[in-house]
């Protein structure tokens, strides 16, 4: 019943290595799905373009309350994941709001800034301009959003359990970590669960 | 809620003739972010005469399935702006249920050079564009 929230940064390969993992580990890939969800439960549909929008290309600017609603959506909507488990969550300050939660996992995905940008140009076919403004505009929007809404800094290494820089690993070598991480972890918890069962056996053999 | 006209339904798997070279452009933009888009999938009648028949509609310029939401792209001209805003309060009381998104486009020419989609964004010609969207103003209101 394990979730993971992952953080990545634009051109880390975060979103692959997310989507292997998830695929290996038969878990279900959270993304779009929770941003339409919670923009509709808030009755703020608009919301869901707005937190798409992280080059700013919809000069869309929601009223404040529209904002709380659809935070509170976001999160609620977050919990209703992580108690079915077995999901992996990207992005949406899923790291801040599942903080506290047992069973929940927190990656972040990074990888040097010129070496995304170099990424991002050859993907998208784009100039090396180009790609380190929409690198740099990502950022910006994700530093605002986390500090806007939660108050925690992005780079802040003590929000993450695991933190893989893909700077000189593939998107399969960091999806592999991943779910090293989370059978290591699955593997703990039923040895654990095993050793409580076999103390409560002695018990009762001493006991009766 | 009166009835409404849904047109053929054109999705971005096959691209529409768009009606202004900005609802190209915001096209592209919801593709670059992998929103699903339908272009005027359906006609909102707004007002009937007095044989009953629609004389005024309103068809917003993209339907966005997955997040249930029209979005009418807008000008710059306060003109054709006040005309939208009061088409969208007429949409709002007559169909209370539909969300309906006002989307400017300022700056969106300049934002996307910047970004790297310059073919997309000489399509967004000043002077021309704006003709373009009162042409296409005077067709809907006469529907």
């Amino acid at each position: 019943m394990t979730t993971l929230t992952v953080s990545r940064q634009m051109g880390s390969h975060g979103f692959e290595a997310s989507q292997l993992a998830a695929d290996i580990l038969g878990y279900r890939l959270v993304y779009r799905d929770l941003i339409n969800i919670a923009a509709r439960r808030a009755g703020a549909p608009e919301m869901a373009l707005v937190a798409v929008d992280e080059l700013g290309l919809l000069n869309l600017c929601p009223d404040p309350a529209v904002c709380q609603a659809y935070h509170d959506a976001v999160s609620q909507v977050m919990h209703e994941i992580a108690g079915f488990g077995n999901a992996i969550i990207i992005g949406r300050a899923g790291h801040v709001i599942l903080k506290d939660r047992p069973g929940v996992i927190h990656v972040r995905i990074i990888a040097p800034l010129q070496l995304r940008v170099d990424r991002i140009a050859n993907r998208h076919h784009i100039s090396l301009d180009c790609a380190r403004s929409r690198i740099e505009a990502s950022d910006r929007c994700c530093q605002r959003y986390l500090q806007r809404f939660y108050q925690v800094r992005w780079n802040d290494p003590e929000l993450y359990d695991l933190t893989i820089n893909t700077a000189r690993l593939t998107s399969a070598e960091a999806a592999s970590l991943i779910v090293n991480c989370i059978e290591k972890l699955q593997l703990e918890s039923i040895q654990t669960h095993a050793e409580n069962r076999e103390n409560q056996s002695s018990h009762r053999l001493i006991a009766a | 809620m009166p009835k409404t006209e849904k047109t053929s339904p054109r999705i971005a798997s096959s691209l529409p003739e768009f009606a202004h070279p900005a609802e190209k452009t915001f096209s592209t933009i919801l593709d670059y972010y992998g929103i699903e888009w339908e272009y005027e999938p359906r006609t909102f009648p707004l007002d009937w005469d007095e044989n009953n028949h629609i004389s005024e509609a309103f068809s917003p310029d993209f339907y966005l399935p997955h997040q249930d939401l029209y979005i009418e792209l807008t000008t710059l001209r306060p003109k054709l702006v006040n005309h939208k805003n009061r088409k969208i309060r007429r949409m709002k009381e007559l169909y209370p249920e539909i969300q309906v998104k006002l989307v400017k486009r300022r700056e969106m020419r300049d934002l996307m050079i910047k970004f790297g989609l310059e073919s997309e964004a000489q399509e967004i010609i000043g002077v021309a564009a704006q003709v373009s969207q009162t042409s296409k103003i005077s067709q809907v209101d006469k529907i």
